[in-house]
């Protein structure tokens, strides 16, 4: 009887721990040759069209992968590819949605946050509907120059993100 | 009359060399640019790789700044750090890290463990152009630091026409 109440309860604790396993979150992520070759892409584009810029590339959690700092670029454009990168990865949406938002709304509680700006040249890394990670590029004449270059780098390895 | 004006011009040269001499007082710098140093960085990573060692690795430049960093998900978390440490530890000490790591041994109170970044650890070169230091590299992920800085000199190895 007591082997058998042994045993019940092993069986009992070895369902709920497949149980538990099962709630476990099961995530695709960027390998470190994808992030590399995103940035890289993105540097190299934008110097194709005499722009020099920096660029960052961020995991699921907003974490630096790759952190490219351009030929001759300002010292601020590393910060800001960061920056850029975080508001994409943040809002799972391209940088420059939030720098419209904020005209509309200057006082926006995410502007706020450590790491946000609204200004364009940031893209979310997504496979499907999941945004594993973001680039954000800086240096370019223009955001919307820097997106470019930082879509040139998606784009790249676009049959990788699935 | 031709002969003289060969000699003025020369003369004339020399007093423009004269106004560069002036400009001279700048400093003329070699530094890395992002191509080469990923070129550095990736070749390291990769070196380690096919020796089967995931590592992460850090390109600084001449003052230290992060030119290149490179974090790999499939190296244990603190190697990001690390490999930014052990290239700001070679890049200002001008020596390999591992030196650090030699002459610190059995004191453990070495003033420069009071500076932010230092750490003693192999894994990390200077990059040189003859006897300049343009910056460093740092690998940090090898199960051991001289494994780590094979690798990283694999990486200045892949450039080594490139650093002149």
């Amino acid at each position: 009887m007591k082997k058998i109440a042994i045993i019940s309860a092993a069986v009992l604790m070895g369902t709920l721990a497949g149980t538990a396993s099962a709630q476990l979150i099961a995530h695709k992520d960027l390998s470190v040759t994808t992030a590399v070759t995103i940035a890289q892409t993105a540097v190299q584009t934008c110097k194709s069209q005499g722009y020099n810029v920096s660029a960052h590339v961020l995991g699921r959690s907003g974490e630096i992968l790759v952190a490219m700092r351009g030929d001759d670029t300002g010292p601020h454009t590393m910060e800001n590819s960061m920056k850029k990168a975080w508001t994409a990865r943040a809002q799972r949406a391209p940088s420059v949605n939030f720098a419209k938002a904020v005209q509309q709304n200057p006082t926006a509680g995410a502007i706020h946050l450590t790491n946000m700006v609204p200004a364009q040249g940031g893209l979310p890394i997504m496979v499907g509907d999941d945004a594993i990670g973001a680039i954000g590029v800086s240096g370019a004449p223009g955001g919307d120059k820097d997106e470019a270059c930082a879509k040139a780098g998606i784009d790249k390895v676009a049959a990788d993100l699935k | 009359m031709s002969k003289f004006a060969y000699v003025a011009g020369i003369s004339l040269a020399s007093a423009v060399l004269g106004v560069f001499a002036a400009n001279a007082q700048l400093l003329t710098h070699k530094d890395l640019s992002v191509a080469t140093a990923t070129t550095i960085a990736q070749t390291a990573i990769d070196t380690c790789k096919a020796q089967g060692y995931n590592v992460s690795a850090h390109v600084l430049g001449r003052e230290g700044q992060v030119v290149v960093a490179i974090r790999n998900p499939a190296a244990g978390f603190a190697t990001y750090e690390n490999s930014m440490k052990k290239a700001y530890t070679a890049r200002t000490t001008r020596a390999p890290s591992g030196k650090f790591a030699e002459n610190v041994k059995g004191n453990p109170n070495a003033a420069q463990f009071f500076l932010t970044n230092f750490v003693a650890a192999q894994g990390a070169l200077p990059i040189m152009v003859g006897n300049d230091v343009i910056g460093s590299i740092g690998i940090s992920g090898a199960p051991g630091g001289d494994k780590d800085e094979a690798c990283a000199k694999a990486g200045i190895d892949k450039v080594a026409a490139q650093l002149k």
